[in-house]
């Protein structure tokens, strides 16, 4: 017998069973996360030998022996913050931190959160969206997740209804080898419209897998954000489903920052006619930083449009991983379908994986793809340093210019302020000289 | 305030200059000409510290420092400007934050403290109008979409800005227009005075009517073969290089 994957599910079995005991919860619940646990025994835990996970080393994350969250407390100074009114929602090890949590007032029958808690109050606000949506049936963490989510976020809007201020999840790790997996839902109604922060932080060895929910109904607009920054030690294994119903418009920001390996599975179907979304992603990744996105865009209705912009800024003998599908269904005519891979390598052990790939059954349409990979353009490092700016200035400033191009793209002025502060802090470059 | 003494230099194994020697005091301005492939280009980018240029012989003092040691940013901060042949694109740097660094940069080197906002947008205004430039190429990225007059004209405007002692200018007329060159030109001129230096690269006759030298050097396969004032500019553009191509021989001996 060759040696297949590891019976990884082993640990999980019996601590599913008392997971599950313990839970007060819908029978629809119940039994969904049942059937998750199952399909997660079926996939087993992933392999190199597939084809998905064929860059992903998981063997450092497969030595640990994780164990359920536990309760911990965290100064409210570490976490992070946005400028200006919002809703914010803290959550410590996956479980919800009232203390630490706000909501504004909201328009009438709008709903942000502890999804644990909405559960229990408003089930039929729940049930009816929860793990409804289609996309990455065959990611083990994704079944994972909806077996063992214990807590997150649920934003639910109803038709028409507009929230300005910006919708702040903080998920917070406590030090510890935990494994963690919370869940968010995001269901925006017709013409709805709201602004989504999502910031993974912690201070553990944690293995975190949240797996988050984005229903876009006709006309809904969602700004969404999510950056992880979780501690060096840390695993990222985040999976991301959304479904876009017609005119609707998803602007998704992914900023990778954090963590010894981080990998986000994002499946997007375009389920309605004129739907478009714009994905943007960013990894910053040095010593032995391993980063990955691996995106499906599938355009099933005419006259969709799509954008991938994804970088990797590499240092050390950081790696990353663009594996980015357009699939266009038979019919989907019309589709504007782009993506470009923009990697750069600063030094000579980092090494970016590209992999575009299109599978395109309709006709009349626009697709393109790009890939570039580089180390920096040593005649403008050049060009800088004749006019007296030190070689190392010069170099971060063209870092700073080549990764700040994406996050120039995030409207929210607060975020994006902070990111390029984040960005500047870890080039050691003053960027409030000009 | 220049001093360059038997400069032997390959490029990936080649020899393209062989044995140059010139000497350039405060307040002149030398103007080298030479057909394409003399070393021109090369001699530019060795006095700037271009990488890849390997000096095997001979020196270039710098106020009587060996300029040779020092990397490109330290030549820039000890006054030593190159208006380049092909300005490179920088997308993603503001043109202003780009001065800005490099203005404070020289500062820093000097033990300054940073320039002051209002001084610096003072600065930047007066010598913006030097070269006639608009105020919205110093929000652009560095050249990034400019035309080839701008991207010049923003060398000089980086120039005018920076204030070197010492200035190469390596075919800042090529691609240009008469009117651009003129501007170009003007910009030029407006900086000359008894302190500053300028070693002015061309191939034609032509940007000297505006930028009239005081000394002209002739290049040819690595060697300045011949010196003399304004008016050989004149008569290269009458007579053309031929005259050295068909026969160096010649050439030689009149540069003796």
């Amino acid at each position: 017998m060759t040696a297949a994957a590891p019976l990884f599910s082993d640990p999980y079995r019996p601590a599913f069973a008392d997971f599950v005991a313990n839970r007060r919860e819908p029978d629809a619940i119940a039994r969904l996360r049942r059937e998750a646990f199952d399909r997660f025994e079926a996939l087993g835990w992933p392999t190199r030998q597939q084809e998905a996970w064929r860059l992903t080393d998981l063997s450092a994350l497969q030595t640990l022996a994780l164990q359920p969250p536990a309760d911990a407390l965290v100064d409210a100074g570490t976490l992070p913050t946005l400028d200006g009114p919002t809703h914010r929602l803290v959550f410590v090890n996956g479980r919800f931190a009232p203390g630490l949590s706000h909501v504004r007032e909201l328009p009438d029958r709008a709903l942000i959160a502890s999804l644990g808690q909405a559960l229990m109050t408003h089930p039929e606000r729940i049930e009816p969206h929860l793990d409804r949506l289609p996309g990455l049936e065959q990611h083990p963490f994704a079944a994972l997740n909806t077996a063992f989510w214990e807590d997150g976020a649920v934003v639910h809007l109803p038709r028409g209804t507009v929230i300005e201020e910006p919708i702040h999840l903080v998920f917070y790790a406590a030090a510890g080898d935990m494994r963690l997996h919370p869940r968010l839902l995001v269901v925006l109604e017709d013409a709805a419209q709201a602004t989504v922060v999502v910031e993974y932080r912690g201070a553990g060895r944690a293995l975190n897998a949240p797996l988050a929910e984005l229903d876009l109904g006709a006309g809904a607009l969602l700004h969404y954000h999510q950056i992880q920054e979780e501690a060096p030690q840390a695993f990222h294994l985040g999976a991301i489903r959304v479904r876009q119903d017609r005119a609707s418009e998803a602007n998704l920001h992914l900023i990778s920052v954090g963590g010894q390996l981080a990998r986000t599975d994002l499946a997007v179907l375009l389920d309605g006619e004129g739907a478009s979304c714009s994905l943007n992603g960013l990894t910053l990744a040095r010593d032995q930083q391993y980063g990955d996105y691996h995106v499906r865009v599938e355009h099933a209705q005419p006259r969709g449009t799509s954008e991938q912009r994804f970088k990797s800024v590499l240092d050390g003998k950081a790696r990353s991983v663009f594996d980015g599908m357009i699939y266009v269904c038979p019919g989907a005519q019309k589709t504007d379908a782009r993506q470009t891979s923009r990697n750069l390598l600063l030094s000579r052990q980092a090494q970016a994986h590209s992999n575009p790939r299109l599978e395109i059954l309709a006709d009349d349409v626009k697709c393109g793809h790009g890939s570039t990979t580089g180390f920096l353009d040593p005649d403008a490092e050049f060009y800088l340093r004749a006019r007296g700016i030190p070689a190392a200035q010069a170099r971060a400033l063209l870092v700073h210019a080549f990764a700040n191009d994406n996050l120039n793209q995030i409207r929210l002025t607060p975020l994006r302020e902070r990111l390029a502060r984040l960005l500047a802090d870890r080039l050691a470059l003053d960027i409030t000289e000009g | 305030m220049l001093e360059i003494r038997n400069l032997h230099v390959t490029v990936e194994g080649r020899e393209i200059l062989n044995g140059i020697d010139l000497t350039i005091h405060p307040g002149e301005t030398h103007a080298i000409m030479g057909p394409n492939g003399s070393g021109k280009s090369t001699l530019a980018n060795v006095i700037a510290g271009r990488e890849g240029y390997v000096v095997t012989e001979g020196e270039i003092r710098f106020d009587g420092k060996n300029l040779l040691e020092m990397d490109p940013e330290t030549r820039a901060c000890e006054g030593l400007f190159l208006a380049f042949q092909y300005p490179v694109e920088i997308p993603g740097v503001a043109n202003l934050y780009f001065l800005k660094a490099a203005v404070n940069a020289t500062r820093k080197y000097r033990g300054e403290s940073s320039v002051d906002a209002m001084d610096f947008w003072d600065l930047v205004h007066e010598r913006m109008e030097l070269v006639k430039m608009d105020e919205s190429m110093l929000k652009r990225s560095v050249n990034e979409g400019f035309s080839g007059g701008e991207k010049k004209r923003n060398e000089v405007f980086q120039m005018a800005v920076l204030q070197p002692r010492f200035a190469v200018l390596d075919e800042t007329d090529s691609g240009l227009d008469i009117d651009a060159l003129k501007v170009v030109a003007d910009g030029v001129n407006a900086l000359r005075n008894s302190e500053r230096g300028f070693l002015v690269i061309t191939h034609y006759q032509r940007l000297l009517d505006y930028i009239v030298p005081d000394h002209v050097h002739v290049l040819f396969n690595g060697r300045i073969v011949r010196s003399g004032g304004k008016e050989l500019a004149l008569e290269l553009e009458e007579q053309g290089y031929a005259l050295y191509n068909e026969e160096p021989g010649r050439a030689r001996r009149a540069a003796a």
